[in-house]
């Protein structure tokens, strides 16, 4: 894992579906309505009136091993060394799509230019704007070592996989599988 | 662009003149520096293609929507000329003005209408007042606040505390209290997130939680869960109360509320039996003919089983602050007999008026009455950020009033759905435009700053109030127009002027401790805003049989009444309508019927959707995400099926508010009323109302098919 690799926490027992960090992310990046770095998605299970509903906030988890960079063949994505934010460079990208192929949560956003955008963490800000905006702090933002403090003490734990996501989570379980854009 | 929980502190980023971002502000003590997604989109809703810069004077036929620009100085010489010509020849009650949600400028509203001579403040008729009437009648306060940070249960009942207030604190106590161990039980149709959250979800069928109330209040009655010495000691007529539940069994409240009767047993076991319990009640009993009934059952229940005013119960003892009192520019001291007498459709009746906000009409008897003319029809009407054919029932009779009537004034930040038929339309400023009002929240009060230039010939809806007054004569009672002038009268008693304020950047926090609790004698005896004074409690104990309701013509006790068409009270219509209809008021992007228009709100629920069980869905051979219309024995509207698994099967739910395009996404508006869920729900006089609060429901039958 990088040094100072920044990630997130996400705590499904206080997610409610609210979308602040989805339009704080948009705003932030003067993104169009159509193009979302972040977005929650739902998660239903059982059968009426024992049915569950579990909410996840999803963006880039800035993997320790981007599948995305590995697939890219014009060399656009790239992952800093300083704090592990997967990057991708908007001259170098010809929106060939394969990042989005490889991608196991389908992250990658396209524009009307065809370009590939997504999440880089707000890297000119102070804080990522959707976990400063989370009004239930059920998203949170800060280093591994930090994070890995916070999930300890909330009974969580890293998400697992072989890409090495930087991503925390507490609550309800949501099957891996589950956890992606649609 | 909020609801009536408004008041974040927001930090506006500004780039050469131009708002460009939002973010919270960690000092104020309402939100802490969080949000909701309405205000990270406040830049696609100040630069909105759709806002109003220019009065405008209506030159085409009533409905058709064409207007000439005018100044805001001719705009409101024509509304003052036209005003005293009606006052004069119909007398000041000819004038309503229709509320919007509670506002910070509603008392400027009720200012105006005091000095004209007019009662008519016309109130929804389904929002929050419908509560606090019940409560205060029955427990001698028109508000009961759950302690969730201490409560062991707590039940959210027909309310939403995730998508009102989102991030001003209750929320978030109750998932921390949720983390600690309380349990969460949530009454409501379908899995909302706080029932996506919760413990236990009790899928109750729409328009039925009274008599899920008084199937608890049986239970409590019959098992002897109730507090007897708080019975004994401050509640009046609790042995009325025990023959008169008998009849309102589990069984018989199941087959109404399509609940198990374990489900209802265990729950008034749980309530009666957990000492830190608290309910928080929300808009479901507002909208629902049973309101009165569901509320004072409610009131009842919290009361008898010991739940109110002990920690982790409903609190009704106010905290205790060292913040002045902020004076209201309400001349509530003005009222007079007369006033309420001439009320044209008293939202409550008159002898319990004026209530806490002032007098009432109900919304749609103001209109109702310009096409009935009983008992005398409204001539002048003045809707400032409402907009009346979408948000109260029976829009086609709306617009056939607005046809009808007189003088129609409206007022809005940017394009509304009443527009067509005004006479004049006044723009207005946003909060970005307005270094006034001042915020006051709790115990926080803030200074408001201007932050970019106005883009046309407007001013706030302060000053509208103001210039208007001016114009008609009314100065003397106005501050003679100067908004610094009123602004620094409310403020008189903190010793400071709102410039002097402003030098508080973020304003500034009074301390407040938390209220001792239980002084039940004092409590009791809380005076009611009617002319008489009297107090709210006759007997100074919790009106268990309410003689004051006896006295004037009501059920003494609560009962139960059924919305106009249900599987239990209308079974005849089941063959042709089959599934019970309701709507939410308010969703996690749009408020009521405004926000259609702002492209990152749009995007996140880009159509009018009706949530439908998956199996309901296939046995009508609708897909998720077709296209359906929703019929019911009044009207038929359009949406988009989703599937939702967390739906009753019998039950379907849309969302009130839609009639808005958003021209950036290409999305149409339903202008033409077809995505307008009030369309489906009755409004005969004698099944639609109330009779003690005015309530009209939100619940019918209806039949989905596809499109």
């Amino acid at each position: 894992m990088t040094k100072g690799q920044r990630g997130f926490l996400f705590d499904a027992g206080r997610c409610v579906l609210c979308h602040a960090c989805e339009v704080a992310c948009q705003a932030a990046h003067g993104l169009s309505p159509q193009m979302q770095w972040r977005k929650v998605v739902e998660v239903w299970e059982g059968h009426f009136p024992a049915v569950t509903r579990t909410f996840v906030s999803i963006s880039c988890l800035h993997c320790a091993h981007p599948p995305c960079q590995r697939a890219c063949p014009s060399g656009a994505i790239s992952k800093r060394t300083e704090n592990g934010v997967v990057v991708v460079d908007g001259q170098l990208c010809t929106g060939c799509r394969e990042c989005y192929e490889a991608c196991p949560r389908r992250v990658p956003q396209f524009g009307a230019d065809g370009v590939m955008g997504k999440c880089d963490l707000c890297l000119d800000r102070a804080a990522p704007a959707c976990a400063a905006a989370c009004p239930t702090a059920a998203l949170r933002s800060g280093t591994m070592a930090e994070l890995a403090d916070l999930a300890r003490k909330r009974g969580g734990k890293r998400l697992a996989g072989a890409e090495g996501p930087a991503l925390f989570v507490c609550g309800p379980q949501i099957p891996v599988e589950l956890m992606r854009l649609p | 662009m909020c609801g009536p929980t408004a008041g974040c502190g927001i930090y506006a980023r500004v780039r050469d003149g131009k708002l460009v971002g939002i973010e919270g502000m960690p000092e104020s003590p309402r939100n802490k520096g969080k949000l909701c997604p309405r205000a990270f989109a406040s830049m696609q809703w100040l630069y909105s293609p759709d806002r109003l810069k220019y009065p405008l004077r209506r030159v085409g036929k009533k409905g058709d929507g064409e207007f000439e620009r005018i100044s805001w100085d001719e705009a409101l010489d024509l509304i003052a000329a036209r005003l005293l010509e009606q006052k004069q020849q119909y007398g000041p009650e000819s004038l309503a003005i229709l509320s919007p949600a509670r506002r910070s400028y509603s008392d400027y509203l009720y200012r105006f209408l005091v000095v004209h001579g007019s009662p008519n403040y016309g109130h929804s008729g389904i929002c929050a007042i419908q509560r606090a009437f019940g409560l205060a009648y029955t427990l001698g306060t028109p508000r009961t606040a759950p302690d969730y940070a201490r409560a062991e249960l707590i039940i959210v009942w027909g309310a939403n505390p995730v998508y009102s207030g989102t991030p001003q604190g209750a929320l978030q106590s109750m998932l921390d209290a949720r983390e600690r161990g309380a349990r969460l039980v949530v009454i409501k149709p379908e899995m909302q997130p706080d029932a996506a959250l919760a413990d236990e979800w009790v899928p109750i069928r729409p328009g039925t939680d009274g008599a899920l109330a008084l199937a608890m209040l049986n239970v409590v009655v019959n098992e002897k869960l109730y507090d007897g010495e708080f019975v004994d000691r401050w509640c009046y007529g609790f042995d009325r109360l025990v023959p008169h539940v008998q009849r309102y069994t589990p069984e018989w409240a199941s087959t109404i509320c399509g609940l198990p009767v374990e489900q209802i047993v265990g729950l008034a076991r749980r309530y009666a039996r957990t000492p830190a319990a608290c309910i928080n009640m929300g808009n479901a009993f507002d909208q629902v003919v049973d309101s009165s009934n569901a509320v004072r059952s409610v009131a009842i229940l919290m009361a008898i089983t010991g739940h109110l005013d002990v920690p982790g119960g409903n609190i009704i003892s106010a905290a205790p602050s060292t913040m002045p009192a902020v004076k209201s520019v309400h001349l509530r001291e003005r009222y007079t007999q007369e006033m309420v007498d001439r009320l044209v459709g008293p939202e409550i009746p008159r002898c319990f008026q004026p209530f806490i906000e002032g007098t009432s009409s109900a919304y749609y008897r103001c209109l109702d009455s310009v096409l009935t003319g009983k008992p005398y029809p409204i001539r002048g009407i003045i809707a400032p950020g409402t907009q009346p054919t979408v948000i109260t029932r029976g829009p086609r009779r709306v617009v056939e009033a607005l046809e009808k009537l007189d003088f129609f004034v409206v007022m809005d930040v940017m394009q509304n759905a009443a527009m067509p038929w005004a006479d004049l339309v006044i723009p207005v400023a946003t909060m970005y435009e307005c270094d006034h009002p001042f915020e006051v929240a709790g115990n926080w009060l803030m200074a408001r700053n201007q932050v970019v230039e106005r883009m046309g010939d407007y001013r706030s809806d302060y000053e509208f109030w103001l210039d208007l007054a001016v114009r008609m004569g009314y100065g003397a009672d106005f501050w003679n127009g100067s908004i610094e002038a009123c602004m620094d009268y409310q403020l008189g008693n903190f010793g400071m002027t709102l410039a002097e304020l402003r030098s508080h950047p973020t304003g500034i926090v009074y301390e407040s401790r938390p209220p001792e609790l239980g002084d039940f004698a004092r409590l009791f005896s809380a005076r009611s805003p009617r002319l008489s004074g009297a107090p709210y409690l006759p007997q100074g104990k919790v009106a268990v049989y309410n003689t004051s309701f006896a006295a004037a013509g009501f059920s003494p006790l609560p009962g139960w009444a059924p919305p106009p068409e249900s599987p239990a009270s209308t079974p005849e219509l089941l063959p042709k309508y089959p599934l019970v209809f309701t709507d939410a008021h308010t969703s996690e992007v749009y408020n009521a019927g405004w926000l259609r228009n702002v492209p990152y709100l749009r995007a996140v629920q880009p159509d009018p959707w009706v949530h439908i069980h998956p199996d309901t869905a296939r046995a009508r051979g609708v897909d998720d995400g077709d296209w359906v219309i929703i019929e019911s024995p009044h009207g038929r509207i359009q949406a988009r099926a989703v599937y939702f698994p967390g739906i009753r099967p019998d039950t379907v739910m849309g969302l009130q508010g839609w009639w808005q395009g958003c021209a950036e996404l290409g999305l149409a508006g339903y202008a033409d009323g077809s995505a307008n869920t009030n369309n489906l729900y009755s409004v005969d006089p004698a099944k639609a109302f109330d009779p003690l609060v005015t309530a009209m429901p939100k619940q019918t039958l209806v039949e989905v098919r596809r499109a």
